[in-house]
C-alpha cells in the first residue's frame, strides 16, 4: 500500500482479493471547471473548480446543504435527472468534456460509476445478477466462465466474496445493509469504471461495515479514481489523499473554501473556517 | 425511583420503593367520547360494505335455487336460451362473455401498459397531469356513449379489420368467419355485430382503470434503484426493464385483472353492438354472440318469474366469477412489492 503511514495503522491489511487476477486498469483524471448549478432559480453552486487526479481518493467535506452532493452528481451526469436542474461549466474526464453533445450519457456514466448513500441493490435479482447488472444494462456480452470470473473478482475487490460465495443465487435484498452497500460497490466495479463516485457510502452503515468499505476504497484506488462525499471527518482523514472543503454561507451558493492534500487540510488548514470545521467547531 | 437516587438529606427514612408487579400492565389511555363516536360510525360504514356484498350474493344465491333445482348443472352446460321450449342454459353466453372480455383485454392491455409507461416515465412534467386527467376523463364517459361510438363509428371501420384478419389469418380457427373472404363483394354483414367489435368498445372502457393502476405503481418504483441502473450506464429503456417493470409487475397483473372483472360485466355497450346468438363458438370476428350481462339486459323486461330466476342465476354465476377474479387481483397486488408499500 502506498498510503500515508497514519492511515496504514488504522486500516488492517486486506487479504480477500486473489492476487492472481488483479486488473490493471488505470483510473481516469477528472477536472471540474467553473461548475455552477441551479435547481429552478435557486443557485446551489457557484463556479466551483476542482482537480481530481487519477488514482487518488478525493474527499468532499462540508456541512449539509453546501452543494457537495450536487457537485458529485454533476460529475457523472446524474444531476440532470432532476427536472428543474441546470448547470454551467465543464467536467473533463481525461481532458474531454463529458457534457459535450458528442459524448453519450450512457457511456459517460459507465466510465464514471456511482455508489449511493442508501444501498440500492436490485431486489429482484440474485447477488450474482446484481454484480453483472451493469453489463446487462449496457448490452455488454460476456461468456459464462468470464462472467463467473468477473463476479468473483468484483465481489473480491469489494471485500464481499468470502461472505457470499456460497449463496450467489440468493436475492441481493437478503444481505445486511453493509453487505448490500459492498454489493453495490462490486456492481459498480464490474463495469470497470475509470472513476468511482461515492455519495456518503457509509452514512447508513455500522462501524464494522464502514471499515470494510474504507478497506475497499484503499484496495481499488490503484485502478480507479475515487471521489467520496462524507460527513465523517475521521473517514475523510482515513481514506483520502486529497480533500475539498465546501461551504455555503447563508443564502449564497456553495463554493470550495479550501482544497488540497488531506494532510494539510486536517493538519495545517489555511482558512480559519476550514480549521473550525475539521476540528468540529461547527457544522 | 430507587433509594440510591433519593436526596441525601433524608438518609434516615428512605422512602419505600413502590412495588411493581411483574405482569403486563394496561397502558391504553382510553378514547375520548368524540373519538369513540367517530370510530363507531366509520367502523359501521366500513362493515356495511361487507354486509351489502354479502346481501347481494345471498339474494342472488337464494334466487338461483329454483333454477338449479329445475335444470341442475345442465343450466351451466346447455347453450340455448329458449324459454318457450323450457330450455335454458348459459354455456354459450359464458363463452361469449369470456370472448368479449378476452378481445377487450388483448387490446386494452398493451395500450394501458404503453399509456402508463409514457405518462410515468417519458411525458414532460408539464404534460403529465394533463394526460392523467385525460385518461381519467376517458373513464368518466358513460357506457352508453361508448356503445353508440362502437355501433356508429367503430363498426363500419372495424369490419374491414375483421375481414383483413380473416383473409390473412383465417387458417387460425380463432380468426375464422363462416363465409368466403375472397368473394367479390365480401359479406360485410357477416363481420358486423361481433364479439370483436363489442370487445373493442369494452377495451376503451377498461383501459383507463388498467392504465391508472399501472401508472400508480410505476411512479412508485424506488428512485434509488432507478438511479442505480442509470448510474451503471443504462439507457432509460434498460432502466425501465430492470427496475420499473419488475417493481410494477404486481400492479400490471392486478390492474389487468381488475379491468378483466369490469370487462366481464360490461353490459350496455355490448347490448348495443352485438346481435344476440346462443351458439358456443370461438369465432369473435363473426356476427352474433351474447354475454351474461347482455342476456340479462335483453330478457329482463319480458321475463316470467321462472325466467327471472334463471336470469338472476346467470347473474349469480357472473357475480361469483368476477368476485374470484377481483379477489385474485387484490391478492396479487397486495403480495407484490409495489402493493405492499402502499
Amino acid at each position: 500500500m502506498t498510503t500515508a503511514p497514519e492511515v496504514n495503522s488504522l486500516i488492517p491489511t486486506y487479504t480477500d482479493a486473489p492476487a492472481t487476477d488483479v486488473v490493471h486498469v488505470r483510473g481516469g483524471s477528472l477536472n471540474a471547471v467553473e461548475i455552477s448549478a441551479w435547481f429552478g432559480s435557486n443557485k446551489v453552486l457557484e463556479k466551483v473548480s476542482l482537480e481530481m487526479p487519477a488514482n487518488t481518493v478525493t474527499a468532499l467535506i462540508g456541512p449539509s446543504g453546501c452543494g457537495k452532493s450536487t457537485f458529485l452528481r454533476i460529475l457523472n451526469r446524474m444531476h440532470e435527472l432532476v427536472p428543474s436542474a441546470k448547470l454551467s461549466g465543464q467536467v473533463l474526464l481525461d481532458g474531454d468534456d463529458i457534457y459535450d453533445p458528442g459524448h453519450r450519457i450512457t457511456e459517460t456514466r459507465k466510465r464514471i460509476g456511482m455508489v449511493f448513500q442508501k444501498p440500492n441493490p436490485f431486489p429482484a435479482m440474485s447477488i450474482a445478477d446484481n454484480v453483472t447488472a451493469g453489463l446487462k444494462l449496457t448490452g455488454t456480452k460476456i461468456g459464462k466462465s468470464d462472467r463467473e470470473a468477473l463476479i468473483e473478482r468484483s465481489l473480491s475487490r469489494a471485500g464481499l466474496w468470502k461472505e457470499v460465495k456460497d449463496r450467489l443465487k440468493e436475492p441481493g435484498s437478503a444481505l445486511s445493509g453493509g453487505q448490500q452497500q459492498r454489493l453495490c460497490i462490486a456492481r459498480s466495479l464490474a463495469v470497470e469504471p475509470e472513476v468511482l463516485l461515492m455519495d456518503e457510502p457509509c452514512s447508513a452503515l455500522d462501524p464494522t461495515s464502514t471499515r470494510r468499505v474504507e478497506e475497499t476504497i484503499h484496495e481499488i484506488k490503484d485502478q480507479v479514481t475515487v471521489v467520496i462525499v462524507t460527513h465523517n471527518m475521521q473517514q475523510a482523514a482515513r481514506v483520502s489523499q486529497q480533500c475539498a472543503f465546501f461551504l455555503a454561507q447563508l443564502g449564497t451558493p456553495g463554493d470550495i473554501v479550501e482544497a488540497g492534500p488531506t494532510v494539510d487540510i486536517f493538519g495545517n488548514p489555511k482558512d480559519p473556517r476550514t480549521e473550525d470545521y475539521v476540528n468540529g467547531r461547527f457544522g | 425511583m430507587t433509594a440510591l437516587m433519593d436526596p441525601p438529606s433524608t438518609p434516615s427514612a428512605p422512602e419505600p420503593t413502590p412495588r411493581v408487579e411483574d405482569v403486563p400492565r394496561s397502558i391504553d389511555p382510553g378514547l375520548p367520547r368524540s373519538d369513540k363516536v367517530f370510530f363507531g360510525v366509520s367502523r359501521a360504514i366500513g362493515y356495511s360494505v361487507f354486509v351489502l356484498m354479502g346481501a347481494i350474493g345471498l339474494f342472488l344465491g337464494l334466487q338461483s335455487i329454483p333454477t338449479f333445482k329445475r335444470y341442475g348443472l345442465g343450466f351451466l352446460t346447455e347453450s340455448q336460451w329458449q324459454p318457450e321450449k323450457d330450455i335454458l342454459g348459459i354455456s354459450a353466453v359464458l363463452v361469449g362473455t369470456f370472448t368479449v372480455a378476452l378481445v377487450a383485454m388483448v387490446i386494452a392491455f398493451p395500450l394501458a401498459l404503453a399509456t402508463a409507461l409514457y405518462i410515468s416515465e417519458y411525458a414532460p412534467a408539464k404534460f403529465k397531469s394533463f394526460l392523467v386527467s385525460m385518461v381519467d376523463l376517458m373513464a368518466a364517459i358513460p357506457s352508453i356513449v361508448w356503445g353508440l361510438w362502437g355501433f356508429f363509428l367503430l363498426q363500419p371501420k372495424a369490419i374491414h379489420v375483421a375481414h383483413w384478419l380473416h383473409t390473412h389469418m383465417g387458417w387460425v380457427p380463432f380468426f375464422n368467419v363462416d363465409t368466403d373472404p375472397n368473394a367479390a363483394p365480401w359479406a360485410q354483414s357477416r363481420y358486423a355485430a361481433s364479439a370483436f367489435i363489442a370487445g373493442i368498445a369494452v377495451s376503451m372502457m377498461v383501459l383507463p382503470m388498467a392504465a391508472a393502476v399501472m401508472r400508480q405503481v410505476f411512479s412508485q418504483a424506488p428512485i434509488g434503484e432507478r438511479e442505480a441502473a442509470l448510474g451503471l450506464g443504462s439507457t432509460k429503456w434498460g432502466m425501465i426493464r430492470a427496475v420499473v417493470l419488475p417493481f410494477g409487475a404486481g400492479g400490471i397483473i392486478g390492474g389487468t385483472m381488475l379491468s378483466l372483472g369490469r370487462a366481464l360485466g360490461e353490459t350496455i355497450a355490448v347490448v348495443l353492438i352485438i346481435s344476440p346468438a346462443f351458439d358456443i363458438k370461438f369465432k369473435p370476428l363473426e356476427i352474433g354472440t351474447s354475454t351474461i350481462s347482455a342476456l340479462i339486459a335483453g330478457r329482463f323486461g319480458e321475463a316470467t318469474s321462472a325466467q327471472l330466476s334463471a336470469l338472476l342465476t346467470a347473474g349469480f354465476v357472473l357475480f361469483i366469477i368476477t368476485l374470484i377474479i377481483n379477489t385474485l387481483a387484490a391478492m396479487i397486488v397486495a403480495r407484490s412489492r409495489s402493493g405492499a408499500q402502499e
